[in-house]
């Protein structure tokens, strides 16, 4: 590897690094977050069937779920100002985001909670504990335990999409590193410079979530 | 003490129970026997509002509510003064034998938490578990989970409790353990309703057989002259299957 193209990667790693500390990770913790609330609720609104929201339910997840995330976050930061809505594109990507994880991440807390055998909530009724008590106490901490897999798979997705922001100007990692590329003409190191702290960040958290599961799975399998 | 009167159920156009009548005496230990599909299990759901009869009345501490119209509020202010025993247990996964029998005292009826600690590990130890209190169901046999499943209905000091098949799930060389705190349970005057194919605990525990068949009860009388003077044939049948 020659000289200039050593210094130019690990001038940048630091260049790199820093926008994916400062944007990428809030952008994906809390789009995840949000986005988690939404799926939660939208998860129970079905497992309740409440009538008129359930159907709302499916709608919003049948939109979500079958158009790309990428061009929800143009019609979000590109699309909606011509009706007079301007939103910055930071918080138009927090929207995006939360909006796409709800959908997705309520199918799972939705197979989870419909996972719970149907005699526990018997026998939390047979205790005297109200719906909500029993949703509470018994089915979501069980239902969590089961999802909490295909819910980690989610987070580290959507660490890995947060780049497509830099479409709407978020100067993420992605973002950064393409200015770099543009400056340098560089883009086969660079870019695998940049998949590599991608690559960082997922394994530190592939291995939060074999922690975390652990310690989940204490009360033992079925 | 608690009247049941003229419970039925269809299942898609199959008669489940047919106007099915039972009164309770306090005290009474009560076993349903009956061949499989008789309606025995259908019948004591019903009574708890695990299903919900078509039809039905039941009277409980000088009320009457309706089975099929019965508010959520009544139903629940009922249930916490019955207990329910289900045939897999049914713990709750996620929490100790202790908190499973506790759950019950400090969630629905709001019961401090030491003093719900402190009952939890009474009705344990009268269950022969005082060593497994911090043990999750899956850390334990089925036997064991039973008793915590029969601690968990024994806790909150019921009027009644309901055992559906409380033995059925377990390996022959469990039962033992099961049948025994419950004849400790009747020895202790407490009111069982029970629907059971054990024939000793009939014969032995239970002092009043209801015998169903076809969705009907067809005999309902003290144990003693159930065993010695089956009467019908299809009794007849029935028990000498079972003893073949």
């Amino acid at each position: 590897m020659t000289e200039r193209l050593w210094n130019i990667l690990t001038d940048s790693f630091l260049k790199i690094l820093v926008p994916g500390l400062q944007m990428t990770i809030p952008l994906t913790i809390i789009s995840f977050a949000i986005g988690m609330v939404i799926a939660l609720v939208v998860a129970m609104i079905q497992v309740a069937e409440i009538p008129g929201l359930k159907q709302l339910c499916r709608f919003y997840v049948w939109i979500i779920r079958g158009t790309p995330l990428l061009v929800q976050l143009y019609v979000v930061f590109y699309g909606l100002p011509r009706l007079g809505v301007l939103i910055d594109p930071f918080p138009a990507a927090v929207i995006v985001f939360s909006i796409s994880v709800g959908a997705y991440d309520s199918e799972t807390m939705r197979a989870a909670i419909q996972s719970v055998s149907k005699g526990q909530i018997e026998a939390g009724y047979c205790v005297g504990m109200s719906y909500p008590q029993i949703m509470r106490r018994i089915v979501l901490p069980q239902a969590f335990r089961t999802a909490f897999p295909p819910l980690s798979n989610s987070l580290i997705g959507l660490v890995k999409d947060t780049s497509l922001a830099a479409n709407i100007t978020v100067l993420e990692m992605f973002m950064a590193t393409q200015r770099i590329v543009a400056r340098t003409y560089e883009p086969f190191a660079l870019y695998l410079e940049v998949a590599l702290i991608y690559l960082i960040f997922c394994t530190v958290l592939t291995k939060v979530q074999s922690v975390c599961e652990k310690r989940l799975g204490k009360y033992g399998k079925r | 003490m608690i009247d049941y009167e003229n419970i039925s159920k269809v299942y898609n156009d199959n008669r489940v129970l047919k106007d099915v009548s039972l009164h309770i005496n306090k005290g009474d230990v009560v076993a349903v026997l009956g061949p499989s599909g008789s309606g025995k299990t259908t019948m004591l759901r019903c009574m708890n509002f695990l299903e919900k009869a078509d039809v039905g009345t039941m009277t409980f501490d000088g009320k009457k509510y309706d089975l099929h119209g019965i508010s959520k509020k009544n139903m629940a202010a009922i249930r916490k003064k019955t207990g329910f025993v289900f045939q897999r247990y049914n713990l709750f996964l996620n929490k100790t034998a202790l908190q499973n029998v506790t759950e019950g005292l400090v969630i629905a009826r709001k019961m401090p938490k030491e003093q719900a600690v402190e009952k939890g590990k009474v009705a344990l130890d009268k269950v022969g578990l005082s060593d497994r209190y911090d043990f999750y169901p899956s850390q334990l046999s089925g036997g064991q989970q039973q008793r915590v499943g029969i601690a968990r209905a024994l806790v909150t000091d019921p009027e009644i409790i309901y055992f559906d098949e409380p033995t059925s799930a377990l390996d022959p060389e469990l039962i033992g353990e099961v049948l025994l705190v419950m004849r400790r349970l009747a020895k202790e005057g407490i009111t069982m309703v029970v629907v059971t194919h054990e024939m000793s605990f009939a014969r032995d525990v239970s002092n009043r057989v209801v015998f169903m068949e076809d969705g009907e009860i067809l005999k309902d009388v003290p144990s003693k002259e159930f065993f010695e003077n089956p009467g019908d044939d299809r009794i007849r049948n029935f028990l000498r299957t079972l003893t073949s």
